[in-house]
């Protein structure tokens, strides 16, 4: 049983089940037991495969896109963005290999998370030696202040990242979330049943732009779960990407 | 192969009267087993991989390693021979004879990453083919085997060109074989089929060799060019490649060769990619130690 029982006081099991499904105390105590189950480990440029497919391989050819060239931005969302690495790690690659070398583009991340903390640790922005362990003393300097032990992110990688809590099975938040080139949702979909997974996948199928791409972790897949994707290899990485009328996502040879 | 390039690369040949002959274990071995099946004279092939001591250590092995093993382990060429069956056997001749052939070749590509390549393509092509029930599925080890060897045929004959379209590969992040179209004006596909024939390899791995970046153009063996040419870009993918970064993206589903196979394979349909790519990973690194382990023997003897 997870340590929110204890701040709830309730003893045993039946009185925590109980506690948990009355519904006097029920949304608070619900949301306090997600916060406990849901917060994970991660750190800065962890999965190096999906981020060279996103700089070598997505971006070229999204600032290619004829539908991109009224406005330049690329937008993003990190969904189940946890304590903010991924979000941040993305702010960096933009800085770098959309701003730096595109002139003209500028781009916006949503990072979102159902746990409160995990909101907060994002907001926060303050990292521990292990989550920087990636980075090297250049990149640290560059995008880091040091603050005793720790690991602050500086203002401009913030300045592009908008954090929010949110529930993925709730519909009416996220039918509003569109207009996005890219979306992460990162061994997230593990937490949720077969029927709930489909919905939350058209949801991030209809909240893509025509050409964009969607990344699963690195050992999920959307077998069975939705069709209107195409899924595509890069090298040691996997996404899928939702079609663009007249865009063929390139062939090999 | 259009005229002109076939008449440079014949010149070239000539010139240099360099290709090098089959290993003669191999053109004995094809001899061998081009019988039937029933007339096949197992005692000969025994003793034609016996002749070679060094040969014969290497096909136990690798016999033994996980990738070819049966339940028992086998300790003589013979018992090799009776448990593995003579295609295997062949496969495994093949695998442990050839590397010794290009080995010190100074301006190509590392021997390890290009036995890496080619025994990743051979194993994952006969998977695949098995997986999707393609007849004869067990002819795939060797044609994915052998369907890069002019890459070999290329460092040994035009050793800087091929240095410069390789360097110019990985810079530019592009398929090897553009980069070699650009720098020699012709393709280790091309010149792989110059060996092909002067090695009189059958017609259907000499077609795979031509044709495996153009499997549209295969007709014979359309279906074998297919599988290979998937398993040639799943490799190249998963890090089994040439050991550079190809900067493609690419929907397998979408490609000719998978609606090819789709066609006449229903098990196409209902095979769960994503998870045929991850079980890869783990091939990948029995790949390695098989290949590590040839590669090892031959630069020693």
């Amino acid at each position: 049983m997870p340590a929110a029982d204890e701040g709830a006081g309730v003893g045993n099991f039946w009185n925590y089940l109980e506690h948990l499904t009355a519904k006097s105390s029920r949304d608070a105590e619900q949301r306090s037991l997600l916060n406990e189950i849901t917060i994970g480990e991660t750190y800065f440029f962890r999965s190096q495969q999906q981020i060279d497919a996103v700089s070598k391989i997505i971006l070229p050819k999204l600032v290619s896109l004829p539908a991109k060239q009224g406005v330049k931005k690329i937008r993003i969302w990190s969904a189940g963005c946890s304590t903010g690495e991924e979000p941040y790690t993305m702010s960096i690659l933009m800085m770098e290999q959309l701003v730096q070398k595109h002139s003209g583009w500028t781009f916006e991340i949503l990072a979102t998370d159902l746990n409160d903390n995990s909101v907060a640790k994002c907001r926060e922005g303050l990292y521990n030696e292990y989550a920087v362990r990636n980075l090297s003393p250049q990149m640290r300097d560059k995008y880091f202040k040091p603050e005793a032990a720790l690991h602050r992110v500086k203002d401009e990688v913030r300045a592009n990242v908008k954090f929010d809590r949110v529930n993925l099975q709730d519909q009416s938040k996220i039918l509003f979330m569109k207009g996005f080139d890219i979306i992460f949702c990162c061994n997230v979909l593990i937490y949720f049943d077969g029927a709930s997974k489909k919905r939350i996948v058209e949801h991030f199928y209809s909240g893509l732009l025509p050409g964009g791409y969607f990344f699963l972790g690195n050992s999920e897949s959307l077998f069975g779960i939705n069709d209107q994707f195409r899924l595509l290899h890069f090298p040691s990485a996997i996404a899928y990407w939702k079609p663009a009328p007249g865009e063929e996502p390139g062939g090999a040879k | 192969m259009n005229a002109a390039t076939q008449s440079i690369l014949a010149k070239k040949v000539n010139e240099l009267n360099n290709l090098p002959a089959m290993p003669s274990v191999l053109s004995s071995l094809a001899e061998c087993l081009s019988q039937n099946a029933s007339q096949v004279d197992v005692g000969r092939v025994v003793e034609l991989i016996s002749y070679d001591k060094s040969l014969a250590m290497q096909c136990l092995r690798v016999a033994n390693s996980a990738l070819f093993r049966r339940r028992n382990g086998v300790e003589t060429v013979r018992q090799a021979v009776l448990a593995l069956g003579l295609s295997r056997i062949r496969d495994l001749v093949y695998s442990c004879s050839l590397p010794k052939l290009f080995f010190g070749l100074k301006h190509g590509m590392p021997p390890v990453t290009f036995w890496r390549h080619a025994m990743g393509t051979a194993l994952i092509s006969q998977h695949f083919a098995k997986q999707l029930s393609v007849e004869n599925y067990e002819k795939l080890y060797l044609a994915g085997l052998l369907h890069d060897i002019g890459i070999l045929v290329n460092s040994l004959l035009f050793p800087e060109e091929f240095h410069k379209a390789l360097v110019l590969a990985q810079t530019s992040e592009i398929p090897l074989w553009e980069a070699e179209q650009q720098v020699l004006g012709f393709t280790h596909c091309e010149s792989g089929r110059v060996l092909a024939d002067f090695w009189k390899l059958s017609p259907e791995i000499a077609e795979v060799i031509e044709f495996h970046h153009q499997p549209a153009l295969a007709s014979s063996a359309a279906e074998m060019t297919a599988v290979v040419y998937l398993a040639d870009l799943l490799c190249r993918l998963r890090g089994l490649g040439y050991g550079y970064y190809e900067a493609r993206q690419f929907d397998l589903v979408a490609e000719p060769s998978w609606q090819v196979l789709a066609k006449t394979h229903p098990a196409v349909a209902d095979l769960d990619l994503v998870r045929f790519t991850f079980e890869l990973e783990e091939f990948a690194l029995e790949v390695e130690g098989l290949v590590d382990s040839i590669l090892g023997a031959s630069s020693k003897n």
